[in-house]
């Protein structure tokens, strides 16, 4: 086995045992990234040198006996918009081609006091909107199993660089399903913590209230300690909980854990193989001893449809700083007006420019009764939803996507249906919750995605229960 | 319910967008499409229901001035599209303020 296809978990192993050295994984990736990362695209950037230098440290202190924390000298990559310190930052954008990132993110200074070793940015839909990377101003990234389609998105470089062995493990960011889909279009697992759980301090914000920094993970237990390592309250970010840290609680088997199947949510159109290949996962756990049935959780299709208004909403007040004034692309030898207007309009794509002119509309005199503060009631009626299904069962599964990977330009150009590629996943989004996607099987031999919600800060329950799962599979 | 060319324009003069004729033909479209989508929220009823609020500790921190880190200070300068020194530069802001959108 080559050491870059090794889980981070077996690769601690190695590493204290001292079977393996941190310069031997980095320079097994970075030989694996120069080999497939042309063709891939999933990487932006990568910091061969600088990797290989960290990975020489953390040997170093491994020497002397010193290990800064579980993910010193193990191989990891970054989305495109999780600021790191002196490096180029794009946020898959035009409109920042330039940028450097003027301090480290709380997740990223989290990453790197615990000596982990970073290869690279990851590509991504613009400013994180779009489900399939081909919105990135840099080209999109391929499926690893397939380059003729998209890895999702918008975190799509991650996964990407996951799936391919390209990184031992990678964060993005997750709004609507930015890290679940990818990861179910790639087949590797990815975990959307609960809003609140990591610091957005450093994420270059999409939706603020909906935002959320999680893993991209070759199994359970991975995203799990990559979890434990960037959580916590952040003085740097007020929406961060004080609630108690995530620990993981693993479990031998199903027993008392009670499954809920949305019926709403199965009730929407999805491909008849991924229905049967997720059905097929949860009878597995059903062997297991869960205990499974059907749940009312209304407002399915009305989730989407929120997250359509509150969504453009925060993006058109957060995309206003880029402006051309203090940084970023700026149109130069024009009045102020078109200065702003033409910056703006070269800089963007037709993505964002897209979902600024909604939120633009939704939040205007006349239309912000109608559009975003009803979004924001249905979305108060769609947490009670949550909550009350919670009452009856421990953890909620559907599909993470309706499809398997589709085909590069197969949807965009409605952006109607791209956005309907969202429709399991954003109900976490809209009601603070934590939800991992799991692989669960192949599709015309594209991977297909078991998506899990458990209750607020249950990510202990909800990753034991995958994992029990993720280990029974053949 | 269908937006207007006219009110598509105007979306795009308060978000700074400068949009050509095409580009706003397609923006009409995709607006309207999205718009069909979500209109399906006005049939829920929501009365009495409060708006959700973002969850957030409410305390407020001590408001005192913390130093920059000299690095992030170069950076974010070095980051300005134009300067002067250590000033960034801008257009002028009180000639011509609405440029040609007298």
């Amino acid at each position: 086995m080559k050491l870059n296809e090794l889980t981070i978990t077996e690769a601690r192993s190695k590493l204290d045992a001292g079977e393996i050295t941190s310069e031997q994984l980095a320079k097994s990736c970075l030989d694996e990234i120069e080999n497939l990362n042309p063709s891939l695209n999933a990487y932006l950037e990568v910091y061969a040198a600088d990797a290989m230098a960290a990975a020489r440290l953390a040997d170093e202190r491994m020497s002397r006996g010193e290990r800064l924390g579980v993910l010193d000298g193990i191989p990891l990559a970054l989305k495109d918009n999780m600021l790191d310190q002196d490096r180029h930052i794009t946020s898959g954008s035009k409109i920042l081609e330039k940028h450097v990132a003027a301090y480290d993110g709380t997740a990223v200074r989290k990453l790197k006091e615990q000596g982990a070793v970073i290869l690279g940015r990851t590509n991504m839909d613009e400013f994180a909107m779009g489900s399939s990377t081909e919105f990135s101003a840099y080209g999109p990234t391929k499926n690893p199993r397939d380059l003729e389609r998209v890895p999702g998105g918008s975190s799509g470089g991650s996964a990407a660089a996951v799936a391919a062995n390209l990184c031992l493990g990678a964060f993005g960011s997750d709004t609507g399903g930015s890290i679940r889909q990818p990861a179910a279009l790639c087949g590797c697992v990815g975990l959307k913590p609960t809003y609140g759980r990591v610091s957005r301090y450093g994420l270059m914000a999409m939706a603020s209230s909906l935002d959320q920094i999680g893993p991209f993970a070759k199994s359970v237990e991975d995203a799990a300690l990559m979890l434990q390592a960037i959580q916590g309250a952040d003085p740097q970010d007020q929406t961060t909980s004080e609630e108690k840290p995530f620990a993981p609680a693993w479990r031998e088997n199903l027993s008392d854990v009670r499954i809920g199947l949305p019926r709403q949510a199965w009730g929407q159109g999805m491909h008849p193989e991924i229905k049967a290949s997720v059905m097929q996962a949860i009878k597995q756990m059903e062997q297991l001893g869960a205990q499974v049935k059907d749940v009312d959780l209304p407002y399915a299709d009305e989730a989407l449809a929120a997250y359509y208004v509150i969504m453009p909403c925060e993006v058109s007040a957060n995309l206003a700083r880029f402006d051309g004034m203090r940084y970023g692309l700026r149109e130069k030898g024009l009045a102020l007006f078109e200065t702003y207007a033409r910056t703006r309009a070269h800089g963007f794509g037709s993505e964002a420019r897209r979902r600024i002119l909604l939120g633009t509309y939704a939040l205007s005199r006349g239309y912000y009764d109608a559009y975003y503060l009803q979004a924001k009631r249905v979305q108060t009626l769609i947490k009670r939803a949550y909550e009350a299904a919670f009452r009856d069962v421990d953890v909620l599964i559907t599909p993470t996507a309706p499809n398997p990977a589709f085909r590069l330009g197969e949807k965009t150009t409605d952006p109607l249906t791209m956005y309907l590629e969202d429709v399991f996943t954003v109900g976490a989004n809209v009601s603070g919750l934590p939800a991992i996607s799991v692989p669960c099987g192949l599709v015309e031999n594209l991977p297909v995605g078991m998506h899990m919600i458990g209750p607020a800060f249950g990510e202990a329950d909800l990753l034991a229960a995958a994992r029990v799962y993720e280990e029974s599979k053949p | 319910m269908a937006l207007s060319r006219q009110e598509v324009k105007q979306m795009a003069d308060l978000a700074r967008l400068e949009l050509s004729e095409d580009e706003l033909a397609a923006a009409e479209q995709d607006l309207d499409k999205v718009l069909g989508y979500v209109e399906r929220l006005q049939k829920v009823d929501t009365q009495g229901v409060e708006p959700a609020a973002m969850p957030a500790r409410t305390e407020w921190r001590e408001d005192v001035a913390l130093p920059c880190d000299e690095a992030a200070r170069e950076i974010i300068i070095s980051n300005f599209p134009a300067r002067q020194g250590d000033l960034l530069k801008t257009p002028g802001v009180f000639e011509n303020p609405k440029g040609g959108k007298a």
